[in-house]
């Protein structure tokens, strides 16, 4: 896969999942009712995630050709630029499986780090509040490690990366509800 | 003379005949609800402090437990305070089985108490003690009566006496605020032992209840302290790289189990409090963790997602292979195996939602336990009797007590934020 | 009455004193002579009674005595008595020829007294002998009728005596009385306040009865109800069931209920109880004849049995004493969770 394809993609499921965010904060959203591209948009849904970059797409409703060209011109400027800025990634409740659209940016992070041996990171782990709080510690740790492997692996060092784990601790929003969960099951890039 | 004894003889025939065609009526059910009692107010001698009324938290401890309903003090025909004031027919129409009376005497810096337990029906003392504390300790008094009557009645040792471990979580100056407590299992008289700004996770009582075992953050990672309560004094006894959580205490208080991550992934091993020294006893890929000994500390239940979500396994012995006991539901965690070796208990999710539940091991059959949606933890007393668990209140965690076999409920009072992770003490003689 | 008294009193003289009365007595008394003077003088001569009477007049003014005798002049005493003698020889002459006659006649008449004597002293020994027969037998009847008398006397005393000491006993126990009547007196001033207390407490207990005899007359009639409504439906596939299943049943169902299992309970244990009814249902006694082993749950078995106030039990004696009058229950639990 081409990088242009892949910022194509990376773009467009942005896009969707502004669109989604805007629409359905507050709905509750069963774990296993969407496919996983839904699922990540969801993830996405009223937080605050991609703010400050996405200012842009914001107004992008009811989109005519021309402008969805010029949107997608501008969604490429923008995540050129932000990539590196994002550095909370989700997951789906249970996983430790870094979804698609999180992987253009790992690998930003990646190739930044590669560029930058001294960098040194410290990945935080984290899960919702649902279930035990040993086993989220464990499955905070899991998601951790999954975006370490993915980052050595697209050029990182291990010497580079911290893992930890809080579980269910720290939570990034209060509240149970779905979307609170979705925003709460994630890593963090702490850059030192 | 013939003739009485030929009326004697047909007496016994008479007498014969039922007996010959004797009725057998078993009874195999009973009723599960709460057994009616009645806690008279005890009569008070001297200076006692005005807050503390024994026969109060008596009735209040056996209400609690689920298995007893005591009678309002108001809706009592006589207040006696010894046996021989006992009129058992005003009883047996207040409905009660059981009539509790006592006498508290001040005797300087001391309280002593004589309390007298008798059975409506047979109108049999069936307890009668002397019992003493000081002045200041009569909460103490009051548990430890509580902890007689129930084992009078029910033939299982009272956990009134017990404690309970948990954490809060406050926000103070918008900077969150870490609590490990302990209290009284009504929640009353509870004491601070250990406070950080960073989490405080899974204490673990061991057998003999004089230690603690938790997982602290507040080096900025996870590591496992043991800590003596008496002394205060407490040593880190694991903070390998990764991982460092879930302590649970052998039965004879020699190890503990832990889940370590410093191989590769959530494992769990056996550390030798003494030496140090660790037994790895699970090798997965997945995650293993939340191990626990059965109380005759050969056996493990732990939880693994080897088979894609978390689910209870059980090894029979350390090297046994894993077998798993779960099957229910998508989500099975943190097992707790109650003393008699019966049950497990732990998080059950369904419909969305997380129970407590558990599973009886004979019969394999799975019993959801709770109705509340955000359920974790489970701790189970030491008589096997009851349950603490966590849950979500008004957006607020709090702490639920239930009976064992999913009955009567109540809340811990609400202190200010969160309350989470409790773990019930053992008996402490 | 009270003239005559006041005259009485006023004389202070006895009535004999009055110049009356003395007239009255003085006629009387020369009355008297007279005719006593007249029968003195009647067998002797007629002078006599001139110089009595005037000698009487005067000489005894107040002679009241009837007794008093006038004394004869000692010539005419003379005179009288040589006529006497006179007389006296002439007699004493015509008395010896007499007393020859007299002597002859006499010895016939002394034999006669004799013989007539013999016979009467015959007649007298016969007498005495019966007299004394008589007396004896009076005697007799006399002892044995002071005997009979000092039984009577004896029996009189004893019966006194007893009915003395009925009578102090009768006093003892009056006064025991008394004083127990007293002491109840007292008592129950002192009880006045128990006893209301009582009462109240009793009054609330019969609210309470009767609130919960009305319960258990309605549980029974609810549970009658559902067993009824049973065993009509088994009535197609079985025969009626007998009244010992039904109460069996009804029983079996309101100790169900009344049993609170103890959590130490285990698949397995039984105690097992005999207990004894009442024709009205109450429970006589019960008796544990086999333990479980475990006392809370003895107890809890024991207990449930005797909470139940009345026993539902078939309206036939027969059947009662047959099956009801006494039977064993069993405890032991199943399909513990």
């Amino acid at each position: 896969m081409s990088i242009s394809m892949q910022k194509k993609a990376f773009a467009m499921v942005l896009s969707l999942g502004l669109v989604a965010g805007c629409s359905s904060t507050g709905e509750t959203v069963q774990d296993d009712g969407y496919g996983t591209d839904v699922s990540a948009v969801d993830q996405a849904g009223g937080s605050t995630v991609y703010g400050g970059a996405d200012d842009g797409g914001v107004s992008s409703s009811g989109l005519t050709e021309a402008e969805r060209e010029e949107a997608r011109m501008a969604a490429e400027r923008a995540a050129e630029a932000a990539k590196r800025s994002v550095t909370t990634f989700y997951f789906d409740f249970d996983t430790s499986e870094i979804k698609p659209a999180a992987r253009e940016v790992l690998i930003a992070h990646a190739r930044y780090l590669a560029a930058n041996p001294g960098q040194q990171v410290r990945l935080e782990g984290h899960a919702d509040e649902r279930g035990t709080k040993e086993y989220n510690l464990a499955l905070g740790e899991r998601r951790a490690n999954a975006v370490q492997r993915f980052l050595i692996v697209n050029g990182a060092t291990r010497g580079q990366l911290e893992t930890v784990s809080y579980g269910e601790e720290k939570p990034e929003v209060m509240g149970s509800s779905e979307s609170s969960w979705a925003q709460n099951r994630r890593v963090e890039l702490i850059f030192k | 003379m013939a003739r009485k004894c030929g009326l004697v003889l047909m007496l016994m025939w008479a007498a014969a005949l039922p007996v010959q065609a004797e009725l057998l009526i078993r009874i195999t059910e009973g009723v599960e609800s709460a057994i009616p009692l009645a806690v008279v107010p005890f009569k008070e001698a001297g200076n006692l402090p005005a807050g503390d009324k024994l026969s109060e938290i008596v009735r209040t401890d056996l209400t609690l437990s689920g298995e007893f309903s005591a009678l309002a003090p108001e809706k009592m025909l006589s207040l006696p305070s010894r046996g021989d004031e006992v009129f058992f027919r005003d009883w047996r129409l207040l409905g009660q089985r059981y009539v509790l009376v006592g006498e508290v005497r001040q005797l300087g810096d001391r309280a002593s108490v004589r309390f007298e337990l008798f059975d409506v029906n047979s109108e049999e003392r069936i307890l009668g003690e002397t019992a003493g504390a000081p002045l200041n300790n009569l909460r103490s008094l009051a548990h430890h009566i509580s902890d007689k009557v129930y084992e009078a009645i029910t033939g299982v040792p009272g956990v009134f006496s017990t404690r309970l471990a948990y954490v809060t979580l406050e926000s103070v100056s918008g900077r969150p605020l870490y609590k490990l407590q302990i209290s009284d299992v009504d929640g009353q008289r509870s004491r601070v032992r250990l406070e950080s700004d960073e989490p405080i996770l899974s204490p673990a009582w061991s057998p003999d209840g004089r230690q603690l075992a938790y997982v602290s953050f507040e080096t900025g990672r996870p590591a496992v302290y043991v800590h003596e309560l008496a002394s205060g004094q407490r040593s880190r006894i694991a903070s390998f790289p990764g991982l460092n959580s879930a302590p649970a205490w052998s039965p004879d208080g020699r190890s503990l189990l832990l889940t370590l991550s410093k191989d590769g992934n959530a494992e769990i091993y056996k550390m030798d409090v003494a030496s140090r020294s660790l037994t790895r006893l699970t090798e997965h890929w997945s995650i293993d963790t939340e191990g626990s000994w059965t109380a005759d500390g050969e056996g493990l239940f732990f939880t693994s997602d080897r088979s894609g979500g978390p689910q209870i396994y059980y090894k029979e012995s350390e090297r046994a292979d894993p077998r798993r006991i779960t099957f229910g539901s998508r989500y099975n965690a943190r097992p707790r195996p109650s003393a008699d070796g019966k049950f497990v208990y732990y998080v059950h999710q369904r419909d969305g939602a997380f129970h407590i539940a558990r599973t009886n091991l004979e019969t394999e059959d799975e019993t959801v336990l709770t109705r509340t949606q955000l359920d974790e933890s489970p701790s189970v007393s030491p008589n096997g009797r009851m349950l603490i668990y966590a849950t979500k209140q008004g957006g607020q965690s709090v702490l639920t007590v239930i009976s064992s076999d999913g009955g009567a409920s109540y809340t811990l009072p609400a202190s200010e934020g969160d309350v989470r992770e409790p773990a019930w003490s053992p008996i402490i003689r | 009455m009270k003239g005559h008294e006041r005259d009485f009193t006023s004389t202070g003289q006895p009535p004999w004193k009055s110049p009356i009365a003395f007239s009255v007595l003085l006629h009387g008394a020369l009355i008297l002579v007279a005719l006593v003077g007249w029968h003195w003088s009647t067998p002797t001569d007629d002078i006599a009674p001139r110089s009595i009477a005037a000698t009487l007049v005067v000489q005894q003014p107040r002679a009241p005595q009837p007794q008093a005798q006038p004394r004869p002049d000692p010539e005419q005493v003379r005179r009288q008595q040589e006529r006497q003698r006179r007389e006296t020889e002439q007699r004493e002459a015509e008395q010896r020829a007499a007393e020859q006659r007299a002597a002859e006649q006499a010895e016939r008449r002394r034999q006669e007294q004799q013989r007539r004597e013999r016979e009467q002293q015959q007649a007298a020994a016969e007498q005495e002998r019966r007299r004394q027969a008589a007396a004896e037998e009076a005697a007799r009847r006399k002892a044995a009728a002071e005997a009979e008398a000092q039984a009577r006397r004896q029996a009189e005393d004893e019966r006194r005596r007893q009915q003395e000491a009925a009578r102090a006993a009768e006093e003892r126990r009056r006064q025991a009385e008394e004083r127990a009547r007293q002491e109840r007196v007292e008592r129950e001033r002192q009880e006045v306040e128990a006893r209301r207390q009582e009462q109240e407490r009793r009054l609330r207990e019969q609210q309470l009865e009767a609130l919960a005899e009305q319960a258990n007359r309605e549980q029974a009639e609810a549970q009658q109800r559902q067993a009824q409504a049973a065993a009509a439906a088994r009535a197609h596939e079985q025969q009626m069931l007998s009244d010992r299943d039904r109460y069996h049943l009804l029983i079996k169902d309101r100790l169900n209920q009344a049993w609170y299992r103890p959590p130490s309970a285990t698949e397995g244990m039984v105690a097992r109880l005999r207990i004894t009814l009442l024709p009205t249902g109450e429970l006589s006694s019960v008796q544990l004849i086999k333990s479980s082993g475990n006392t809370a749950f003895d107890n809890s078995a024991l207990s449930a049995v005797r909470s139940i106030s009345r026993y539902p039990l078939p309206d036939d004696r027969d059947t009662f004493e047959r099956y009801f009058r006494q039977f064993t229950i069993e405890f032991t639990p199943l399909e513990l969770r």
